[in-house]
């Protein structure tokens, strides 16, 4: 037997902790149990994002999805766990067919990704050879316009742009959806009997 | 003044001012005065005018112009010819017969020749006379068909003037009578013999304008018939003749009878017609021409012949003689056969002679129909329902006499044949007539019958080739024939009946009328002096037609029958007139009721009676001063080359003698004698029956029962003719009704109904079911489509959610294997 | 026998197909995630786990570690990545204002009772 490559392994382990707990998230029926679990998932996400030399998206994964996103989710979490929303139930013949299809799915992609030769790893030899690189200022740089890899081609500047518009929009409709509503006076109840917004704050 | 032009001009405008009047009263009739009183007098006022114009016409500018001939009677003139031939016949020629401006001078010396050649000729056949004065004028090109044209044009020589002044002066009188006579039409009339369904007599508004109004159209036509001068334009008139007395027979239209009788009398004139026709055509075809006269170019020149001129050439010396198949040299299509036949020279079968005794025969046919001779004579009796002033003027004086005025017309281009054909049509139509009219008892029937009989009279002396004494009766005949139905007239409407087993006695209660006919009468039956003496106007004419009649009787053995029948003729005539006289005048009334109410008509009526009393009396006499005869008037227009005695072609041994020829002492002795006897035969019979009472009427009608049925049915004629020819029309009629309605209507209805049915087919199949199915089943499969895909919307979440996860897959599964299956193809 | 692929796995390194299939099955988790839960916090979690099998993807293809230089995407990968996790914040943000208002009319986070738009 060849000498382990520790990098397999903590493949192995971060990409089996995110599967299993992604499956988890899958079959849990308790809304915080999902979270929770969600949230374990998408750290082992990071953690592989780290082993692909992506350091920076890792962290950033780390930050803004797990620590921003899900924490909003378990947020929401919070304010609409009722007693009888936490565990819901479905349907038996929607869990079959949705295994089916995505037993489908899972299995074409699957065959897809195994069966092309091109995404197969290096050699080991190679691999040992590579250099760990930062990926931090080449990012940062290329957001700005300037393209260290490839100076002929052009930044990503416009698209950071829109993100930052589009966090901007973001931002003020959720902000919008989510205001405090007026309170309804029983006289405007009976003129409108079909008002959608209640006050129920 | 120029007869040439003013003659023209003044006839013309006698012709159209009673047309003037007509379309005057047609539109405002209604308002001269309450139920067109007015119109009366602008009728009348139409033709006085006319009758002003016509004899000025005569008097003023014929007469100045034409001398007539000597006052002599034609005995002398004979004399004269054959000892003073040259002399006479040179003056004859330069005064009467030779037109100046139409034929050139003659050669005095060619005359002579010619008279000397005549002299020695057979004392019979002196030479012919040429064509009389007369003046053409063409005032309207009508048509031009190729060679043939039709004008508007007038041929007026002494004939036709004579005809003006007295059809203008009868209608006149007519006119003064029917204003009194047709009182009952100025206000709302009840029509006695019309009943409604309801039981009651018919109530209408009066309709006197329109009286007026046809006999302004009458006279108008009448007129035109008159002037033509051409046959075109005589049928044209003719047609409106007819047509008017259509209009005046069925004046009370609401009665069936009367028009039955307008019916009746339209269709057999049109019977007659159709014979016209055929001789029109024969005529056009060969001769090229319908003109009587020629036709002169401006320089006087004969520009295009006439048919006179083409059948009586002066070559021919005027006799009747048509050249090879009728068909004038020059006018044939085809060439004659060659050089045998000379021109002028008819060939061995006679073609020529046939085909002018068709035309001849044609003519004659319209003839017949319009003045009523056998076979067409049956509806001049029932023509007598319309009112008396129309049976007066129009089915006595004029219409019924227009077919004997286009005989004397055409009467040079009838071949001896045709004559003689004419004259048994006459002889037969006077038996008849008379025969019937023994037995009537209506007046105005009577004098119906005695009317086709005198026509008969007329027919028979043209046929004898005796033209004065046919023309001449003409006239006469118009006179007392008018004078008679006009006091028939004043009777029936004193007494309100025309039967005359209801009247008698009347003369004390209308004394006028009474003595009016009793000239009328005496008119008719011919009474007079005989030979030698005067007599009343009936006299004169009818001892010309005897004289005639005897002259061709000696002349022609085998045709004897034509001689006597005028003779037996005449004394039926003053049988029946005088039956007809005693029976309303004298004797005792046989209805008291109506004898009581009777009464003299007004003036207005009774002054005509008496002017025209005056005319039956003495239109035979000269005018006192001077020899101014009509008989005189008449021989001026004598036709070309009817002086001389004619030879049939056809019929070798028919001899048509000259009328001078009648005049002789040989024929006129017995003549007279024989005249004068049976009508004072006749009178004496009736007197004993009728006045005298000596035998009695009923007796002897009882003893010849079989004989007064026949005669009292007139001959069967309209049963015969009912049976012959109405009834099989009616059949076939009737046959074809039932093809109709039997076949050709279930044939449409079938059809219809077919179509119907298959359209109903159709709309349930086709429409219904396809169509509608289509466009239906288009909708609800859309509908049930849109509510099938309606479930897919279940708004569920998780299922969109899960669809599209499928629908993903499968995608990315074809993407992938797709090409892989097909490159293993 | 079931030694020698997992043995391989442990002993040469890992290439895009690994990432890829871990990917996967986040994604498909993810996918069956929306589609089964009644929960609608848990559609959002399906949806966070169907981006982050996206970003997988991404990232593996961008990595020189385990395509080699000449084969991955270089920056671009992780770059395209950086802006999923972008804006899947953003829509997390919306979506759970949504979310909110929903529960918040309806008085239930059960997305089975979001079916006004059923035809």
């Amino acid at each position: 037997m060849d000498a382990i490559y520790w990098p397999s392994v903590f493949f192995l382990l971060f990409g089996g902790t995110a599967c299993t707990f992604a499956v988890a998230v899958l079959v849990s029926k308790n809304i915080v149990r999902m979270a929770f679990y969600l949230i374990l998932s998408l750290a082992a996400t990071a953690g592989l994002f780290f082993l692909a030399g992506a350091d920076f998206v890792g962290a950033m994964q780390l930050m803004i999805y797990v620590g921003g996103t899900l924490v909003l989710l378990v947020f929401g979490v919070m304010l609409t766990s009722q007693e009888r929303f936490v565990e819901m139930k479905s349907d038996a013949g929607d869990w079959v067919i949705g295994f089916l299809a995505g037993g489908a799915l899972l299995a074409t992609l699957i065959w897809a990704a195994v069966s092309i030769p091109a995404w197969q790893g290096m050699s080991r030899a190679e691999a040992e050879a590579l250099t760990v690189e930062k990926t931090a200022t080449p990012l940062g740089m290329s957001l700005v316009g300037f393209r260290v890899d490839n100076p002929k081609e052009s930044g990503y500047l416009f698209p950071f742009e829109i993100v930052s518009v589009h966090l901007l929009v973001v931002l003020v409709g959720a902000a919008y959806l989510a205001r405090a509503k007026r309170k309804i006076t029983k006289v405007a109840l009976a003129s409108e009997p079909s008002s959608a917004g209640t006050d129920q704050n | 003044m120029d007869p040439a032009s003013t003659l023209p001009t003044l006839l013309m405008w006698a012709w159209l001012v009673p047309l003037i009047s007509f379309v005057f009263i047609l539109f405002f009739g209604k308002y001269l005065g309450p139920h067109g009183k007015g119109a009366g007098y602008v009728a009348t006022l139409a033709i006085v005018t006319s009758g002003i114009l016509s004899f000025t016409a005569l008097f003023g500018v014929w007469l100045p112009n034409h001398e007539l001939p000597a006052a002599s009677g034609h005995q002398e003139e004979h004399a004269e010819e054959v000892d003073h031939h040259v002399h006479s016949r040179h003056v004859r020629s330069e005064s009467l017969f030779q037109p100046a401006a139409l034929f050139d001078e003659k050669d005095p010396l060619e005359l002579e020749q010619r008279g000397e050649e005549a002299a020695h000729g057979a004392a019979e056949s002196h030479a012919n006379n040429p064509s009389p004065k007369y003046y053409t004028h063409d005032w309207y090109d009508f048509a031009t068909f190729g060679k043939l044209r039709l004008t508007i044009g007038c041929y007026i020589d002494s004939l036709t003037v004579v005809m003006f002044c007295m059809v203008s002066l009868i209608a006149s009188c007519v006119h003064f009578y029917a204003m009194g006579y047709m009182h009952d039409e100025l206000h709302d009339f009840t029509d006695p013999e019309v009943t409604l369904s309801n039981g009651e007599h018919l109530k209408r508004p009066g309709r006197y304008h329109r009286f007026f109004q046809y006999l302004s159209l009458f006279c108008f036509s009448m007129f035109g018939v008159v002037i033509a001068g051409n046959l075109a334009m005589v049928f044209v008139f003719w047609e409106l003749v007819g047509i008017c007395s259509y209009f005046l027979i069925g004046f009370y239209i609401e009665r069936k009878s009367a028009s039955t009788a307008a019916n009746k009398a339209f269709i057999v004139n049109r019977v007659g017609d159709f014979g016209m026709l055929i001789g029109l055509m024969a005529l056009w075809s060969s001769l090229g021409t319908l003109s009587f006269g020629d036709t002169q170019d401006a320089q006087g020149n004969v520009a295009r012949q006439g048919i006179f001129s083409q059948l009586r050439t002066e070559a021919n010396d005027y006799h009747l003689k048509p050249t090879e198949g009728m068909v004038a040299e020059g006018q044939r299509i085809a060439p004659a056969v060659p050089s045998t036949v000379e021109a002028g020279v008819d060939s061995e079968n006679h073609a020529g002679q046939w085909l002018l005794l068709v035309a001849g025969i044609g003519i004659f046919c319209g003839c017949v129909g319009k003045s009523a001779q056998f076979p067409l004579h049956v509806w001049l009796p029932d023509a007598m329902e319309g009112p008396t002033p129309v049976s007066a003027l129009v089915h006595s004086a004029t219409m019924v006499a227009a077919g004997v005025y286009l005989v004397g017309r055409f009467f040079p281009a009838f071949s001896p044949e045709a004559l003689l054909v004419i004259a048994y049509i006459g002889c037969i139509t006077l038996v008849i007539a008379a025969t019937i009219a023994i037995t009537a008892t209506d007046i105005k029937r009577v004098l119906a019958y005695s009317t086709v009989s005198q026509l008969g009279y007329m027919m028979l002396a043209l046929g004898l080739g005796g033209w004065v004494a046919g023309m001449f009766h003409l006239i006469t005949h118009a006179f007392f024939k008018s004078l008679l139905f006009l006091c028939s007239g004043s009777v029936i409407h004193g007494v309100h009946t025309n039967d005359m087993t209801e009247m008698g006695g009347l003369r004390k209660k209308m004394p006028v009328t009474a003595y009016t006919m009793l000239v009328g009468c005496l008119a008719i039956i011919g009474a007079g002096i005989p030979i030698i003496g005067p007599g009343f106007s009936g006299y004169y004419s009818k001892d010309a037609i005897i004289e005639q009649a005897f002259s061709f009787g000696s002349n022609n053995p085998q045709h004897v029958v034509l001689q006597w029948a005028p003779v037996g003729g005449a004394l039926i005539t003053a049988f029946y007139m005088f039956r007809l006289w005693y029976m309303t005048f004298a004797g005792k009334p046989r209805n008291q009721d109506r004898y009581d109410h009777a009464h003299e008509s007004p003036r207005i009526m009774t002054a005509p009676l008496v002017l025209l009393a005056v005319f039956a009396l003495g239109v035979g006499w000269a005018v006192p001063g001077s020899n101014l005869k009509v008989t005189s008037l008449l021989e001026q227009s004598r036709p070309v080359g009817t002086l001389s005695t004619s030879h049939g072609e056809l019929l070798p041994s028919l001899v048509i003698p000259n009328e001078h020829d009648s005049h002789s002492p040989e024929f006129k002795v017995p003549a007279g004698w024989a005249a004068f006897g049976t009508a004072g035969a006749g009178l004496l019979l009736a007197t004993i029956i009728y006045l005298w009472g000596g035998l009695n009427p009923t007796e002897l009608r009882q003893r010849f029962k079989l004989l007064h049925s026949w005669l009292w049915n007139k001959w069967w004629f309209d049963e015969i003719y009912g049976a012959v020819f109405i009834a099989p029309c009616m059949l076939v009629a009737k046959w074809i009704s039932k093809f109709d309605l039997g076949i050709i209507d279930p044939i449409i209805h079938g059809t219809a109904a077919a179509c119907k049915g298959g359209s109903k087919v159709v709309d349930a199949v086709f429409d219904r079911t396809l169509v509608d199915g289509t466009a239906n089943g288009l909708a609800r499969g859309t509908w049930d489509l849109g509510l099938w895909l309606r479930k897919i919307q279940t708004g569920n979440l998780r299922q969109y959610i899960m669809l599209i996860v499928i629908s993903t897959v499968v995608l990315f599964a074809a993407a992938s294997y797709l090409p892989l299956i097909i490159s293993f193809q | 026998m079931i030694h020698l692929p997992l043995a391989s796995l442990l002993t040469e390194p890992v290439g895009a197909m690994h990432y890829v299939v871990v990917g996967a099955i986040l994604f498909t988790c993810g996918v069956l995630c929306m589609a089964t839960k009644r929960n609608a916090l848990g559609v959002l979690m399906g949806i966070e786990l169907v981006l982050n099998g996206a970003n997988m993807n991404f990232i593996a293809f961008g990595s020189r570690y385990l395509r080699g230089d000449a084969n991955s995407m270089g920056l671009d990968g992780q770059l395209i990545a950086l802006f999923v996790i972008v804006l899947a914040a953003a829509e997390a943000a919306v979506a759970l204002a949504i979310v909110l208002n929903f529960y918040n009319n309806h008085n239930s986070i059960d997305v089975d009772r979001a079916d006004q738009l059923q035809g």
